[in-house]
């Protein structure tokens, strides 16, 4: 898989290009800034961007994968960021189309999840960072209908918001497949959402109506 | 004498700016002469605060203006509020009594003594002058028994011109100095609009040096924390893989480890110098003072506990201002006093630094001078930089700390 790397921090740059490819990945290039990344855009299959680059230093990463899958839809990009802020969250999901992740760039230190996020963006699925679910979820609203789910229901939906299939949350809340079918079942009941199957879809309407 | 002389030459000045302003103001007030307001006032203020620096020079008193900012943009109504206000009437006043009586008042008694010098001289040339329009100093001389008397009238010239000058003087500075010091309302109102400014200043600095920290802290000891995390991360998987590779991931890992802590160690000091909590204000000055090269005498002593913030731009206007003397003064002495004055209704920290060096010092933007203002204007305070060329150069800092 060709990735194309565009960090500002020189020595980050370098650490990220030799991790990535010491994994397996074909790291075609890895520049400092948003529009070097969108010159490459069509010789890559996926993209690890920083969201603050120069000029400006604060969300040139987001612009430039605006721009990205404006040209190309649905290309994958892998967004990280030094902080958690949900609007960004919401930003890079409001087109609605997969192959999107969002994650701390401290991530990058379990390396083996690391990489199976990019592979997940890569393969059209979505990646949200755990923080951004939690803050989304601990978001308090007079009405919020969160406040009905259960403590199992929520870390279901925390899960799912992180993408994670039926069997990957069944495998790590230790129950049944069968019982996680249950638990979401109830979550979009009580949230009024219509059940998806898919992974992503499923993520964008959680974000979708917690955002709203 | 020579402040009469001073003041008569400044006067003239002050004459002529009377002059372009009867023939100007009305064509500005013609030509929608509000968006003039600045290029009258301006020039105005100028040459008030030039008297005010005269008066400071030879009492050594700081004289209080209480100006408000003219800000860039001007509308209507604050060109208006600018124009009648009261510190803009004063000035006027100022102006006039400056142009027309100073002028006056200080001829005269600077004529004294040249009438005294100009007697002596009459008897050698009073047969010069025409029989029909003779010599008249200050009764018509006309034959050399008259002229004989004329030593004697110029020993009475100097009398009353020694007499008389000191007090003409004594009156021109007081009455300037009334003029020019704005009084208490003048200086009540300006001050609430000083204070309003100079806290959204305050504001301003504080939001814009809390933006430096933040972006600061991410872009650079959080990346680096990242990085370490990343290179143990390889190194873990080298070890699980080819674990002879994992060695140079560690060193990595534990430079970028070490990188961050430096980082955070020069951001830590520059927010709060943690010298000032650990040895209080005295102490971080003299350790100040100890570390420079100029040999420094300080006397700071019996300070009061001031609020931190007045601590922190104490030790950070002293510690520029040596940074100063030591780089560009080639001084062989410098002088640093800090002394609590509580004779003002508003208690202050005085703050002066004094070197024998070759002074020239100016205030260039972005240099060391304009920090220190900046940061003494965030506290309301006042500084005066006296530095002609030769030297000594004397940097006064006053920061009002009884909020």
């Amino acid at each position: 898989m060709r990735v194309v790397i565009a960090e500002d921090d020189a020595l980050l740059r370098e650490g990220l290009a030799l991790l990535l490819r010491s994994e397996g990945f074909d790291v075609i290039a890895a520049v400092d800034n948003g529009d070097d990344f969108l010159a490459l855009l069509d010789d890559a299959d996926a993209a690890v961007l920083d969201v603050r680059m120069p000029p400006t230093f604060t969300n040139e990463g987001l612009k430039a994968a605006e721009v990205a899958r404006q040209r190309r839809p649905g290309f994958p990009i892998l967004v990280l960021s030094a902080y958690v802020e949900d609007r960004y969250a919401g930003q890079l999901l409001a087109e609605g189309v997969g192959g999107l992740g969002y994650l701390l760039k401290e991530r990058v230190g379990k390396v083996a999840e690391f990489t199976d996020a990019l592979r997940r963006v890569a393969a059209g699925g979505t990646v949200m960072d755990p923080e951004v679910i939690s803050q989304l979820l601990s978001r308090r609203r007079a009405d919020d209908p969160i406040q009905s789910l259960t403590p199992r229901e929520r870390e279901v939906l925390g899960l799912m918001a992180e993408g994670m299939d039926n069997m990957l949350i069944a495998g790590k809340l230790f129950v049944t497949e069968t019982a996680v079918s249950k638990h979401i079942g109830n979550i979009f009941a009580k949230l009024g959402l219509s059940t998806s199957d898919s992974g992503h879809r499923r993520v964008l309407a959680v974000l979708a109506y917690l955002r709203t | 004498m020579r402040y009469v002389a001073i003041e008569l030459v400044a006067s003239f000045g002050s004459l002529m700016l009377i002059f372009v302003g009867v023939v100007v103001l009305p064509l500005l007030v013609l030509t929608g002469g509000w968006l003039f307001v600045p290029l009258v006032v301006r020039p105005l203020r100028w040459w008030a605060n030039k008297a005010r620096e005269r008066e400071a020079a030879r009492s050594g008193r700081l004289v209080d203006s209480a100006y408000s900012e003219i800000p860039e943009h001007l509308s209507l109504e604050q060109s208006m509020r600018i124009t009648f206000s009261r510190t803009t009437g004063r000035d006027l006043l100022w102006l006039l009594g400056h142009g027309l009586l100073v002028s006056l008042v200080s001829g005269l008694a600077l004529a004294l003594p040249l009438s005294a010098v100009n007697s002596l001289l009459v008897p050698a040339y009073w047969y010069l002058a025409p029989a029909n329009d003779p010599v008249t100093s200050p009764f018509p001389v006309t034959s050399w028994a008259l002229a004989a008397w004329m030593p004697l009238v110029a020993v009475g010239y100097a009398l009353v011109s020694w007499w008389i000058i000191p007090s003409v003087a004594f009156m021109l500075r007081a009455a300037q100095m009334k003029l020019l010091a704005h009084g208490p309302k003048a200086k009540l109102v300006e001050r609430v609009t000083a204070l309003t400014a100079s806290r959204a200043a305050a504001l301003d600095a504080h939001g814009a040096e809390l933006r430096r920290i933040e972006r600061d802290l991410h872009d650079g000891a959080q990346n680096r924390l990242v990085s370490v995390v990343m290179m143990l991360g390889i190194a873990e998987r080298s070890l699980e893989t080819n674990p002879s590779e994992a060695l140079p991931h560690l060193r990595r890992a534990q430079a970028a480890a070490t990188d961050a802590l430096s980082g955070l160690r020069t951001m830590v000091h520059d927010i709060y110098p943690p010298i000032l909590d650990e040895l209080g204000l005295e102490g971080a000055l003299s350790a100040l003072a100890g570390r420079s090269a100029v040999p420094c005498l300080l006397s700071a002593e019996a300070l009061r506990r001031v609020p931190t913030a007045v601590e922190s731009a104490t030790y950070f206007v002293v510690a520029e201002a040596l940074t100063n003397v030591n780089k560009y003064s080639a001084a062989s002495q410098v002088t640093v006093s800090v002394e609590y004055d509580k004779s003002s209704p508003v208690e202050r920290l005085m703050v002066s630094v004094e070197d024998d060096g070759r002074g020239g010092a100016t205030e260039r933007a972005g240099g060391g001078i304009a920090g220190i203002r900046r940061r003494v204007e965030a506290f309301e305070g006042k500084l005066l930089l006296t530095s002609p060329v030769g030297g000594p150069t004397t940097l006064r800092v006053e920061l009002p700390c009884g909020w």
